[in-house]
Order: C-alpha cells, then structure tokens, then sequence
C-alpha cells in the first residue's frame, strides 16, 4: 500500500509539472484568436503539438493509475487538440478557455487525489467538463455516443494514437522502462487487467449479446493499451489497440461471428503475456509475431492505415514508416529527429525528488554546524594559545562548512519560472473579466530563490498583479484616448541584486493618484492636515496600510482593498521589502526585494551596553558619527539628525530596550540607518562590531504568546554560544512613526 | 506488517514509560517551600547560564538562552510566584520542561530529589482566592514532610490568560 502510496504522490508532482509547463502553451494559442498568428504556422503548431503531448502524458499516467476522471477529461481535451491541429477545426478563445478548464479541473482533481487517493469524488465535475467537450466535438458528425464517452472519441482519435507513441517515444522513453518501480506496479496491473480481459473474453463467448459486457471489456483493453502506452510498449499497444478497434467496430453493430472475435482475441492474451514475461526478464517487450497476429484481426476490420507493416527494427525507423505511410511528412520527421536530439541532453540531467521535510532537516543541522563551528574556532579556552596546527585546521573547516552552507541552500533554490508562468494564466483570465487587452511581458524567470521563499511570494505577486490589471491598466478606449496603445503591457521581472532578489511589476497604466490616496487617507483618520507637504513616497506608503483602498467599487478581480496590507505582510514573513513607485498616467512599478533565502541572513553586529544585536544588512543604508551640531530635539522631545540635508529620526535602542548604554549623548555612539518601508530610522548604538552571516533562529512560541516583543524578528546563536536577538526594523521604524505621523 | 508491529512497541515503551514515571515527581526549593512537578514534563536539569534579555516581556521571563543550539525561554519561578528576586548562585538550576513539544527552562533555588508520591497521598489543592494558588496541582505528602505540586501548564500559560481577561475588561 505504502508503495502505492508513493507512485501516486510521483504521479501527482509529475502531473503537477507537466501542468504548469501546459498553461503557457494553452495561452500561446491565443495569439490565433488575436490574428497575431495563423493556425497552420509552425509556432503554433509546435504549442498545439506541445499541449497535445503534455495531455497526452497526463492521460496515459492516470489511466494506469486508474484514475479514471482524470484520464476522460484529458482525453477529450486531448480530441479537441487533434481536431484543431489536423485544421479540421478553428480555434476559437471558448476552446482556450475550456483547455484552461480541463488544467484546472486537473489540478482539483490532483488535491482531491492526495487527499484521497482516487479521484472518484472529482467524477461530477468531470462529467460537465467531458459534456462540454463533446458537444464541441460533436459539432461533426460523430459515431453514436455508447455510454461513457471514451469510446465515441476513441473511435475518432485513432488516426493519431499512432503517431502518439513516438511522441512518447521521443519524450518518456528513458525513464519509464527503467524505473523498477514503475515496471512493476506496471506488470502487476497488466497482469490483473490480462486476468480481467480473459475472464470478460470467456463470458463474452458464452452470451454475444451482452452489451454491458462488450463496454467492460472495451474500458479493460482501452485501459491496457494506455498502459502499455506509458510503458512505450510498441508492439502490445499496436495489437491492443488493433482489438480495441475490432471490439469497438461489434459494439458499434460491425456484423461478425462474436465468438470468433473472441477466441481470437483469446490468443492474442498469450502473446500479451509472454511479452510481460519478457519485460520482468529485462527484455524491451516486443511481440515476434506481431504482423501475424494483426492479420485476421485485419480481416474483421480495416485497421487503417497506421498498423501495416513491421519492421525490422521499428523502433528505430518508426519515423520512416510514418512519412512512408504518409502520416508525417519527412520535414516534420526532421524537426521530431531534431526535437528528439535537443532532449537527449536534457535526459543526462539527472533529478531526485526530495521531501521536503528531509532538506529542512539538512538545513537546520548545517545552520547547527556552523554555530557549532564557530563555538569551537572561537573557544574561550583557546584564548591567549599559539596554536598553529590548530588554527590551520579549524581554516580548512571553515572553508568547508561555509561550503557546505552554500551548498545546502543552492539545493533549496528553485526557478521562479513556474509562479511566473502561473501569472500568465491569471493575467489571461483577469483580461478577459475586465475586457482589457494585456501583454504580459517575463523576463528573468531563471532566477533562483529558495523554495519556501517562493511560496511566500505567489500570494503577493498575485495580489500584484490583480492591482495592475484592475487599478492599474485603462480600459481600452481609456488609453486610446490618453494617446496610449490599446493594450496595455505589464511587466514581470526578477534579477538577483546585491545578493537578493528583485522582482519588479511594472505596469503602463494610470499610475497612482496622489490626491485620491490623500482624500481616502484623510477620510480613514490615517493623517491630518492636506497632506500636501507628503513626498510622493510617504503617499505611495499609506496604501500598505491595513485597510486602505482607493478602488471606487469593489470588483470581483481585485479584493476589498486588503491587497497591499496583504503584500507586505507577506513579504515582511521573508524578510522582504516592498516599493512603489508611480508616476500619473505613465504607470506605477512595485519593487520587490527578497532575501534568496529564510534561513542565513548578512547581519551586522550592534552593542548597546552589554548586549548585542544584529541588524540585517539588507536594511542598513549607512552609518554615521553624527556631529553635536546636527541633532534637533522637537519640542515634544524626539530628536532628529540631519543627515545631507534630510532629517531622521533617531531611536534610541537603549530606551526601547531598556538597558544601560555607555554613553547617552549622540555624538559619543554611532547612529546606524536603516530603512523600512521608505521610512528612515537612525538607531542609537555604541559600537558596530562587525559584520557576519547569522543562521536565523524562531523565537520560542511561548515567548511569543506571553510577551508582547516588538522590535525583534527572531535570534541567532554567537560563537561563544549566547543568544544574540535580531532587529526587526520594520517594527523599530514604525515605533518612531506613530509619533511622525501626529506630526502631519 | 512491520509498521504494525514497531507500532506495538511503541506502545509498550509508552506503557512502560507512563508505569515507571507515574507519581514521580521533581522537587526543588524556592525561598522556604518545596516544590514538586510531574518528572514526565521534565526533560533535564541544568545549571544556570547566560541568560540574553528580550524586551517587553513580562518580568518573570528572563529571557532566552541556548541549550545545544536550541534557542528556549528561561522563566524565573520567584518572579512568577512574586517573590522577592534573588541572586543567581551555583545552586541555581534551569529545569527544562517539555509541553506540546515546547521547551520552556524553570529557573529554581535548588533542585532536591525525584520522589515517589502515591496517588492516595495527594491531597486536592486548597480552594483559595489567593494569587498563585491556581498554579497547584495537589499537597503530596511524604510522612511528615509536605510537597506543594505544581501544574505545569498552568505555570507557564495561566497569569497570561488572567492578565488579558483583565486588560480586556479594563479596555
């Protein structure tokens, strides 16, 4: 069971990736409804040849897997694709539309299916998907649909079943065959379902007329065949689908003698075993006598054209059968040759699939190294010892585990490839609810981040995005009018700068509106006063306050105005930071900064008193030792510093803290100045100590839920082994804002 | 078959746990009273260390300190008790205790003995109003002498609830 187990969770990743390698081409097709591309051009049959193949992948994983609503659905999506790509059908966008759909219905399906492990509860939905597809499908005149659905199509997609093997072919080849697991799970329902075949076969015999039975016996065979599919068998899956075609020509009123059909079919049981027999020796899994055994199935049946000749070695010249046959022409066999010789590489690449859970594990236990490291290195018995050796050592070790440490979190860092690509899929859906025409423009996507990291920042961005669409973009008319072009373009980049990861969202829309930002704010009790002596960046700040928002009416694209409130608490979760910029009628840019990774962070060591502190570096813009001259106290008694002609305020970590620094007066410490949120802070210290990588540490829950700590995100282990705290700046700086904001 | 099996095993090792831990308790001193927790709470015992302050916490919790790379809260049980403060000494101990996976360090005057207190010896907690009473669990008693036993959750989660019940009907 537990084996299972796993090959469904293998299963589920795997669809998992394929779906998110489909949504990009699904929405390619859509350059053919805005007449930016001809359906017959080799761009967009490579996309319609790609979503085919990805279907195709899906189906035949889950049919072996069982999963049978899975399986309907991308088979009918599967249909409409070869309806489309053989041109006998015009895309139009409610055909991209239900393709997103089936995506969707898939990756429903896949939760229900960890959850469950089957998909039977997804059968409703499936059924109003499928029905939804056949009826497009049956806009031809199609065979009469018996029972489920499957067949009816089946019947209608033969032609190509064909040529999907060799996609298999080109695509899955290497692993399957040589995964043991797979083979086995693999043989033993091919075995049960030989067993089931034989069973249904004898009681066919007994009553021709059965129906019910016929229809069983279809789904079995269809169900072997998708199997031996999977399994790139050539040969079983050219007989099984040549009686599959037999069986479905009886049900479908094909006048024959029923029990001969069956006694043949009988014989050919043997031959499926022997090739399972030849599989668990190691062997490829052909039929010797393959051609023979198709010949009086053929006498029953036309098998049409693509099961004729066997050849020699068909698995290396399958390719030259099909430009004989006519199915390719030899240009496309070229293009499939060259396709093939791309992939190869890309199959030396070898990848595992880790728990996640293990990898954390890696991490904390290296993050624990380098503390214990650093106990050691710097142990205070060794003080005051010349020790050569040793030092020399402890060197080499050093060099190694800070190796290591880079090491573990390289493995952890993933492309943000796949969250972008998901925004293409909600910009084509939001464009299509507001009826505003966008281009997505990505770039960066090879970016690497950590993968939790990445997970926190899909909700912002789609939060982000959701703006740009919805508060962001003109209507149409709107940006004629405004002389722009009609469709707008939003931008999504990221770049490792300075040892974090930027990712911009830029759009050409309207851009903010101060004055609406100042009403709103003035309205919801958030600043007095006009506000007209506010930068635009202290502006462009009030929207990431809880609650604020300026959007006239709530759609049902962009939320309540929760939005921005939720983005920054998401990215101050990842030790993140968010900016807007925007200028009125050109567009606003959101900037967002986030460490590539949760765990080590640069920190710069601080000391008031006797305690120390780290400060991240990511937030530090500078340090001074102000001049006497420079400090303003206000009346109400907060102090300022003018730094280069700018004020900031100064706040005095040993007040916040409560502690004993050496000295009180300003001049005779060092101001830090760090950034948060476009608001400055000068924080008060005695000394900066120095600057080091600083494994960060949780605070205890319990800490957490007795105390009120403010001004603290979490604490890391010194080398001497003392806890050390680490600043949350964002909160210091707040701390200062309650009284700036009065101010105003 | 064999995940059943260790599942038995684990069972037995928690029965055989549960029998040797039961009514054995902890006890240590503060100020002139012993004390005594359930030892099954108890992860271990160690001297005290450099404790590293957190701000805004209440002044019962000292603050954090490293125990082998763990970073866990160090709460003053004089402080909790409202006694009067005391200096650290070498008899100072921390006794880490475990909670739904939680550690939390005790700091206590000194750590005595582990005991046998049968069930039929303890009597019920004394119903009093007074501030503190709510953290006993039961009177052991042990011939003449008398363990006042302390719940642990109550310890480390009560006043809290006390103190936001009040601020919320203050506010």
């Amino acid at each position: 069971m537990s084996e299972n187990l796993e090959i469904i969770h293998e299963f589920s990743n795997e669809v998992r990736d394929l779906l998110e390698q489909l949504e990009p081409s699904i929405l390619d097709l859509e350059k053919v409804c805005n007449g930016e591309q001809a359906q017959d051009s080799p761009e967009i049959s490579e996309a319609l040849n790609n979503i085919f193949r990805l279907f195709h992948s899906i189906k035949g994983s889950s049919g072996f897997l069982q999963l049978n609503n899975i399986t309907e659905t991308s088979h009918v999506a599967e249909s409409l694709l070869d309806r489309i790509r053989s041109g006998s059908m015009q895309i139009l966008p409610g055909y991209i539309d239900l393709l997103c759909g089936a995506c969707d219905f898939t990756h429903e399906s896949l939760d229900y299916l960890d959850k469950h492990l089957n998909d039977e509860g997804m059968a409703e939905k499936a059924r109003g998907l499928i029905d939804t597809f056949q009826k497009i499908l049956s806009g031809e005149a199609l065979p009469p649909t018996v029972g489920t659905g499957t067949k009816s199509i089946e019947s209608e997609t033969e032609t190509r079943t064909a040529e999907a093997p060799i996609q298999i072919d080109l695509d899955q080849e290497p692993d399957n065959l040589k995964n043991p697991r797979v083979v086995e799970f693999f043989l033993q329902e091919a075995q049960d379902q030989l067993q089931v075949i034989e069973q249904d076969l004898l009681g066919w015999i007994k009553s021709p007329d059965d129906t019910e039975l016929m229809n069983k016996l279809f789904g079995t065979i269809h169900s072997f065949k998708g199997n031996c599919g999977f399994m790139n068998l050539a040969d079983p899956e050219r007989l099984s689908h040549s009686m599959e075609t037999l069986l479905e020509g009886v049900i479908n009123g094909l006048e024959v003698d029923r029990t001969e059909v069956a006694d043949l079919m009988l014989t050919h049981l043997t031959a499926f075993r022997e090739v399972l027999h030849d599989i668990s020796d190691g062997g490829p899994g052909r039929i010797i006598d393959l051609e023979r055994r198709l010949a009086p199935i053929r006498e029953f049946i036309s098998l049409e054209e693509e099961v004729k000749e066997e050849s020699e070695e068909p698995r290396v010249k399958l390719g030259e059968i099909l430009v004989e046959e006519g199915i390719v022409s030899p240009e496309e066999l070229q293009s499939a040759l060259a396709t093939q010789n791309d992939k190869k590489p890309l199959a030396k690449k070898q990848d595992i699939r880790v728990n996640l859970g293990k990898l954390d594990s890696l991490i904390t236990l290296i993050g624990e190294l380098v503390i214990a490291e650093n106990m050691l290195i710097n142990n205070p018995d060794l003080d005051g010892l010349e020790l050569e050796n040793f030092s020399r050592a402890a060197q080499q070790m050093n060099k190694l585990v800070n190796e290591l440490q880079e090491m573990a979190t390289a493995i952890r860092l993933i492309p943000v490839a796949g969250v972008f690509s998901r925004m293409n899929r909600l910009v084509h859906d939001l464009a299509r609810k507001s009826k505003k025409k966008i281009d997505l423009q990505i770039s960066g996507e090879s970016t690497e981040m950590d993968k939790s990291v990445i997970e926190n920042v899909i909700d912002p961005l789609t939060h982000l995005i959701r703006n740009a669409v919805d508060h962001g973009l003109e209507s149409p008319e709107e940006r004629l009018a405004a002389g722009k072009p009609e469709t707008g373009v939003i931008l999504l980049s990221a770049s490792h700068e300075e040892g974090d990861v930027t990712i911009y969202i830029k759009d050409d829309g309207r851009g903010l509106n101060r004055e609406k930002i100042i009403a709103t704010a003035k309205r919801k009790g958030l600043i007095t006063g006009d506000g007209s002596q506010l930068t635009d960046l202290q502006v462009h700040n009030l929207l990431f306050r809880p609650g604020f928002s300026t959007a006239d009416k709530i759609t049902e694209v962009s939320g309540r105005g929760v939005g921005m409130d939720v983005v920054l608490q998401n990215l101050k979760n990842i030790r993140g930071n968010v900016q807007l910029k925007s200028k009125a009628g050109e567009g606003t840019t959101v900037m967002l900064r986030i460490p590539l990774t949760m765990a080590i962070i640069d920190g710069m060591m601080v000391r008031v008193g006797k305690s120390l502190f780290i400060v991240p570096i990511l937030s530090i813009r500078e340090s001074i030792c102000p001049a006497a001259d420079t400090v303003t106290v206000t009346p109400d008694g907060h102090e300022l510093v003018r730094i280069r002609e700018h004020l900031f305020p100064v706040v005095r970590l040993h007040a916040a803290y409560d502690l004993v620094p050496d000295n009180y007066e300003l001049d005779k410490g060092i101001l830090v100045v760090v950034e948060a949120q476009g608001r400055n802070a000068c924080l008060f210290v005695d000394e900066i100590v120095g600057q080091q990588q600083t494994v960060i540490k949780g605070l205890s829950d319990f800490i957490v839920k007795t105390g009120n700590v403010r001004g603290v995100s979490g604490c890391t282990i010194l080398g001497d082994g003392s806890v050390c705290l680490i600043l949350d700046t964002h909160a210091l700086v707040e701390m200062d804002k309650t009284a700036e904001m009065q101010k105003i | 078959m064999n995940a059943n099996q260790n599942a038995f095993d684990l069972d037995d090792d928690l029965f055989d746990d549960e029998d040797t831990q039961k009514d054995k308790y902890l006890t240590f001193c503060i100020a002139t009273e012993d004390y005594g927790i359930a030892i099954a709470n108890v992860t271990e015992i160690i001297g005290i260390q450099s404790i590293t302050e957190i701000p805004e916490m209440p002044e019962y919790i000292k603050g954090v300190i490293n125990l082998r790379g763990k970073v866990i809260p160090v709460m003053d049980v004089r402080l909790r008790f409202k006694l009067p403060p005391r200096e650290y000494d070498e008899r100072t101990c921390i006794v880490v205790v475990e909670i739904d996976g939680a550690s939390v360090g005790l700091v206590v005057d000194t750590v005595n003995e582990v005991v046998d207190i049968p069930e039929d010896q303890v009597e019920p907690p004394p119903k009093s109003k007074h501030k503190g009473g709510g953290y006993i669990q039961g009177i052991g008693k042990i011939g003449k002498e008398v363990k006042i036993l302390l719940d642990i959750n109550k310890i480390l989660y009560e006043e809290e609830l006390a103190t936001l019940s009040e601020a919320t009907q203050s506010a």
